[in-house]
């Protein structure tokens, strides 16, 4: 069915860039006919500008050079390139086993002492007109003490497709809730919440697919994605991941893409509202349909919404003060088992994590989470699927725009844990090196 | 099935439809300034809305989903350039998909082009001299003389985008260069008291301003454009202050006031708080407002 329409789409897309170039053709005759009107004005201009420096005189002051350009050349579009460090140091009430499956993250600081939690080169750019390009290498030192190179993210992303309409392909991190899609130096605390490891792993769902978004033509911002991704690596965690993995006590097996219906779905509506010049909020629903390897022809579906709000009052300085609220929830369907297989079951997971920030003073925020994850049945052995709470204040000093320094205290109350509860001290600092960061919302 | 796909198709081609009769240019800037001069250029033969507020420092603006769908809808971009939207203005336009906005097309206008852009620097600059600016100081809106400047270069811009009505974009720019050369010889007569005066600003936007009426700026309260001052940063000025006999201290209304309320209390200093743009103050609307009001403000130290 989709195949069929496929004709058409394209003939959309192609007739959408032919269009630009009609565009064009028509700014180019518009130019000449202007040029006369350019010089007409441009002498005008020097009149006037006889008078403008006629008053500069009046002050003694050496008039400036009139150097009024009149092209609207832009600068080329260089390379981004831009290095980030994050390292943490900390200590634990429970030993280096242990905390490494409280803090399941990839990413997260996981052991006594120090950890690189994540060195990352950024590369990227605009192509031509009609691509933009990014990769993301990340290099770490895992607990093990070995260093692993990765090729985080490597995506190109459409300039100009008509109709609000935009493709990305490549290796990318899937677009499910709002926390998923960020780096490690974007985080507002040192680690990521418990739902996300449980759900995505220890570095976050992605995945090689392409993904089309259209931002609708509705009066408030509202956009879907739709990709398709390979379910198979250990970056798909609840879908084909990799065999011989475990969940909930199964062992994985190694299941292969054989057609469509073996690959990850995901879908996403994103909408933003100004509710005032100071209050904003964006809200999210997202879904996640593909298989898993517990069996031959087993699914997983993860439902997620997400909600965020920030107000920052009409006078502010370098972005401060702000308030910013955050909060996910998310669900877990797994089918276990074939069907026939009398263990077959369905594990039932779900989680949330919700967390303020407060901007006080410029360069500092103090940040408190809350998070819940559990699920159905008597998990209370497994780590990664027990009735887990965890508070995490904590208070970070930007000392510029291109460095951090962080202190965070976690609180655990794990049912799988001997002692129950944990209590965790973190100090993470933050270099980043090169193209300036973006301001994100 | 059929039916679904044909509305959607139908309602495809509205939105294609709607987009293209739209009669009046969409107009979408990046600072309230830009509006100001926009709308007094185009009139009502444009839609003009500006993307930051006046009140905020629009080099830490954010790149909100409203301003997304804004931009998207744009049939002009109008930006500071020179660095200034550096952190918001890429991922925006990114996001927005909208070719006609983008850079080297006729829809993206970069008003820095338009002025000579003073703090040019020669030489290796390095973040450890905080925020500088290589390629130059960005506020140069605070020159009324680079208003005329940026004027001319919408009204030309406007005028090859919209031809049927360039006699009107046009005679908008005469009345409002007039204006402005009038309005400009009597600012510069009620601060000729200030002219080569010492005085200390806040952070390094002030500049063109100090360029257009004749004052010198001899330090700023940052240390390095960006860093907030110290303790230490703050005596050293305080003794400066006192040696050099400085007089007036100028800052933006956002910035935090205490360190400047330190050294009026250590010297004696006055502080003139300079709305830096169009919509600092609700009362601030037009770019000529704008200067009406720094003049005002400046004008305090004359009434002492």
């Amino acid at each position: 069915m989709f195949f069929k329409r496929f004709p058409l789409l394209t003939i959309f897309i192609v007739s959408g860039i032919f269009s630009f170039n009609a565009s064009e053709l028509q700014a180019a005759d518009d130019n000449t006919t202007l040029r006369q009107q350019l010089l007409e004005l441009q002498q005008q201009q020097q009149n006037y500008q006889k008078q403008i420096d006629t008053l500069d005189k009046r002050l003694n002051e050496t008039a400036k050079s009139s150097s009024t350009a009149v092209n609207t050349s832009v600068s080329s579009s260089p390379l981004k390139i831009g290095l980030s460090g994050l390292f943490a140091t900390g200590g634990s009430s429970v030993d280096n086993s242990e905390l490494a499956n409280l803090q399941a993250g990839g990413h997260d600081p996981s052991k006594n002492g120090f950890t690189v939690q994540n060195v990352e080169l950024s590369i990227g750019g605009i192509v031509d007109p009609y691509y933009d390009a990014q990769a993301n290498i990340i290099i770490l030192i895992n607990a093990a003490g070995e260093t692993v190179v990765e090729l985080e993210e490597a995506f190109f992303t459409t300039r100009s497709l008509p109709w609000g309409l935009q493709l990305k392909g490549g290796q990318y991190f899937t677009e499910f809730g709002r926390q998923n899609k960020q780096h490690p130096h974007t985080w507002a605390f040192v680690d990521q919440p418990v739902v996300l490891s449980r759900f995505f792993g220890g570095d976050g769902l992605r995945s090689q697919g392409l993904r089309a978004s259209w931002l609708m033509p509705t009066d408030w911002y509202s956009e879907i994605y739709f990709g398709m991704q390979n379910a198979k690596g250990e970056t798909v965690t609840s879908f084909l991941n990799v065999a011989g993995e475990d969940i909930g006590g199964r062992t994985l097996i190694d299941r292969n893409t054989r057609g469509s219906g073996d690959l990850l779905y995901s879908a996403r509506w994103l909408n933003g509202f100004d509710f005032s010049d100071t209050l904003s909020m964006n809200f999210g629903v997202s879904g996640l349909w593909g298989p898993n390897a517990s069996g031959t022809s087993t699914d997983t579906q993860i439902y997620g919404t997400d909600l965020y709000l920030k107000w920052q009052p009409t006078t502010s300085q370098r972005g401060y003060p702000f308030v910013a609220w955050h909060t996910e929830i998310l669900k877990r369907h797994y089918e276990a088992g074939d069907p026939g297989d009398n263990t077959r079951e369905t594990l039932k997971d779900w989680g949330l994590f919700t967390q303020a920030l407060w901007g006080f003073k410029p360069g500092w925020v103090a940040g408190l989470r809350w998070e819940y994850a559990t699920a159905d049945g008597n998990t209370s052995s497994d780590p990664l699927r027990d009735t887990r709470k965890r508070l995490s204040p904590n208070l970070t000093w930007h000392t510029s725009e291109y460095s951090k320094v962080r202190l965070q205290y976690n609180r655990d109350w794990t049912e799988s844990l001997a002692e129950k509860t944990a209590d965790t001290v973190w100090l993470q600092f933050e270099f980043s090196l090169g193209s300036h960061m973006a301001h994100k919302f | 099935m059929k039916s679904l796909y044909k509305t959607i198709l139908g309602t495809m081609i509205l939105i294609v439809m709607s987009g293209h009769a739209n009669a009046v240019l969409r107009v979408e800037t990046t600072t309230q300034d830009l509006a100001a001069i926009a709308k007094a250029i185009g009139g009502q033969h444009i839609e003009v809305h500006s993307l930051t507020l006046g009140t905020r420092d629009p080099h830490f603006a954010v790149a909100k989903p409203s301003m997304i769908r804004r931009v998207y809808r744009a049939d002009l971009l109008l930006v500071i350039g020179a660095e200034m939207e550096i952190g918001w203005l890429p991922p925006l336009l990114q996001s927005a998909r909208n070719n006609r906005v983008q850079p080297g097309n006729p829809g993206y206008l970069d008003l820095s082009q338009s002025v000579s852009l003073l703090n040019q620097i020669k030489g290796p600059v390095t973040r450890a001299m905080g925020d500088v600016h290589a390629n130059g100081n960005p506020h140069y809106w605070l020159d009324p003389r680079n208003g005329i400047r940026m004027a001319k270069m919408i009204a030309l811009q406007l005028e090859q985008l919209d031809p049927e009505h360039a006699s009107s974009y046009q005679a908008n720019f005469n009345t409002f260069e007039k204006a402005l050369t009038v309005k400009i010889t009597e600012w510069q007569d009620s601060l000729l008291f200030l002219k080569n005066t010492p005085v200390i600003a806040y952070h390094t936007s002030f500049v063109y301003l100090a360029d257009a009426f004749g004052f010198n700026i001899v330090n700023e309260v940052e240390p390095k454009p960006g860093i907030a001052p110290t303790i230490s940063s703050l005596s050293r000025l305080v003794s400066q202050i006192k040696k050099e006999q400085i007089e007036l201290l100028i800052i933006e209304p956002y910035y935090q006031q205490r360190s400047a309320r330190y050294l009026n209390e250590q010297t004696g200093i006055q502080i003139a708080i300079i709305p830096q743009s169009v919509g600092a103050r609700p009362s601030i609307k037009t770019y000529i407002d704008l200067f009406d009001s720094i003049v005002k403000a400046l004008q305090l130290k004359e009434a002492k």
